[in-house]
């Protein structure tokens, strides 16, 4: 069984069609790209997978399982879907605790996980006087506190600077080492190209093209690869 | 949790207690003299229970908390997390109307203590006070709790409704401070099962001035007896409690 199922997923606002019939499997222990260019839909997939959207026809399953039917759903997945998500008048440490008191975790693990994204410096500054990349290992650190075997993260590079995405790179890499299932959505394609082993691309809410990464990209780079299955000359 | 961490949790306990303090201590130089005469005279213990029954002003808190348990949620981009760790909406929305039923009946009531505390230091001010009735005080700490508890409860419906923190606070205050006094005011048959004829009527105030002179048609004995005003404020708090759960389910931004 594949960890993450998209089964003709359709979801749409009145008329817009955001996601069009998507069907895609994301593979145990890999890191998978989900690629697209801004407002292709894949946020909006992520949400239907995750619950926070409920899905117009089809649907995403996690190990056969929607979101919500999870019985412990953080310690299956682990998110980050938007980095501006935490209560800036608390302090890192008492909005993981938050957290894990939702999610009905020990909060035991949250001076490991702040060393492990590098916060430990900062885990009792309040979070509205946090960078944009503080935020984003802020949300890594909430995804994982669950130790969950499957990361779902939408557009964790962004916002980033040079040094922060090699970080992102070298800790997604340990992750899928580790055995943990990734799915990474992103509109930087030059950047995928170094971090993931598979790819499942769409456009305009249409899945184009998904398997591994060089059979997709047929020894192009990916952002060539990408334009050529958009149709679009570069 | 998140409450207790918050400073603006502790800002409303103390503005409730603030807003309950000042109604009650003011209370007996204001409803002694109107337009120079007196007109419920302090010798009478339904006057002053009357002050006393100022000490419950500060139910609005109630509702405050109510509205900003739910609606911080979005104005912080919260409800996103809280919604990946606790994806049955049904239990979130439970474990919110329980805080927020116990945070609204604790404000409440704690601000009532401190308002009955501070009408008795007032009222030491003046002479030949009489003694209020002896079940006020248990009484009115009974319909501070369950008066926070609902209204709190009711916040929480408006903050699911109304995303915008800022528009559901004004929402709120609009309608229970000016619109639910105008509608009591000039409806009185209606006002009677608004929320302030409600919480008037929990408090088994017998005040009688109907004196056109001064533009004063109150009569206590026109609202509901207690204990079916008290069931009422409770389903008004079940109905929107069923509100939460269905505006609940829309999707999350």
């Amino acid at each position: 069984m594949s960890s993450i199922e998209f089964k003709g997923l359709v979801k749409r606002y009145k008329d817009v069609t955001a996601v069009d019939d998507l069907s895609a499997n994301v593979e145990a222990g890999r890191i998978t790209g989900f690629l697209g260019p801004n407002g292709a839909g894949k946020s909006t997939a992520l949400r239907c997978l995750l619950g926070l959207a409920a899905a117009t026809e089809g649907e995403a399953l996690i190990e056969g399982h929607l979101y919500s039917q999870l019985p412990h759903p953080m310690k299956k997945v682990g998110a980050v879907l938007d980095s501006s998500g935490f209560n800036g008048a608390l302090t890192a440490t008492q909005n993981l605790k938050v957290i894990c008191t939702a999610g009905g975790l020990d909060s035991g693990r949250i001076p490991e996980l702040l060393k492990l994204v590098e916060l430990d410096h900062a885990s009792h500054k309040r979070t509205k006087g946090y960078s944009l990349g503080m935020r984003q290992r802020l949300s890594l650190a909430a995804a994982l506190l669950g130790d969950p075997d499957i990361l779902v993260l939408d557009e964790p590079a962004n916002g980033l600077d040079p040094v922060g995405i090699a970080w992102l790179r070298t800790f997604l890499r340990n992750l899928a080492t580790a055995g943990k299932t990734v799915l990474v959505s992103s509109h930087q394609l030059a950047e995928m190209q170094h971090t993931v082993d598979d790819v499942i691309i769409i456009n305009r809410g249409r899945l184009i093209a998904a398997g591994p990464m060089a059979q997709v990209t047929e020894g192009q780079t990916l952002e060539d690869a990408f334009m050529r299955l958009i149709g679009v000359a570069k | 949790m998140k409450l207790a961490y918050q400073r603006r949790t502790w800002g409303l306990f103390a503005a409730a207690i603030f807003l309950s303090v000042l109604s009650t201590s003011l209370t007996p130089w204001a409803l002694s003299r109107i337009k120079n005469v007196v007109i419920m005279p302090l010798s009478l213990s339904s006057s002053v229970d009357g002050v006393y029954s100022k000490s419950l002003g500060a139910y609005i808190m109630s509702l405050v908390i109510g509205i900003v348990i739910m609606s911080s949620e979005f104005q912080h981009h919260t409800a996103i997390a809280t919604f990946l760790a606790a994806p049955k909406r049904i239990s979130v929305l439970v474990a919110k109307l329980i805080t927020a039923a116990i945070w609204g009946a604790l404000i409440n009531m704690v601000a009532t203590g401190f308002g009955m505390i501070s009408g008795k230091i007032a009222l030491g001010f003046f002479k030949n006070v009489a003694q209020p009735d002896s079940y006020i005080f248990g009484d009115y700490l009974a319909s501070a709790v369950l008066t926070g508890a609902v209204l709190a409860v009711v916040g929480v419906a408006i903050g699911t409704l109304i995303r915008n923190q800022n528009a559901a606070i004004s929402v709120g205050l609009v309608f229970f401070l000016v619109v639910d006094r105008i509608l009591g005011l000039v409806w009185t048959e209606g006002g009677k099962y608004l929320a302030t004829g409600l919480i008037t009527a929990m408090m088994q105030l017998h005040i009688n001035i109907k004196s056109p002179a001064l533009g004063l048609g109150i009569n206590s004995a026109d609202y509901l007896d207690p204990w079916p005003a008290a069931g009422l404020m409770l389903a008004y708090g079940i109905v929107f409690a069923l509100v939460s759960l269905i505006t609940l389910s829309r999707d999350i931004d």
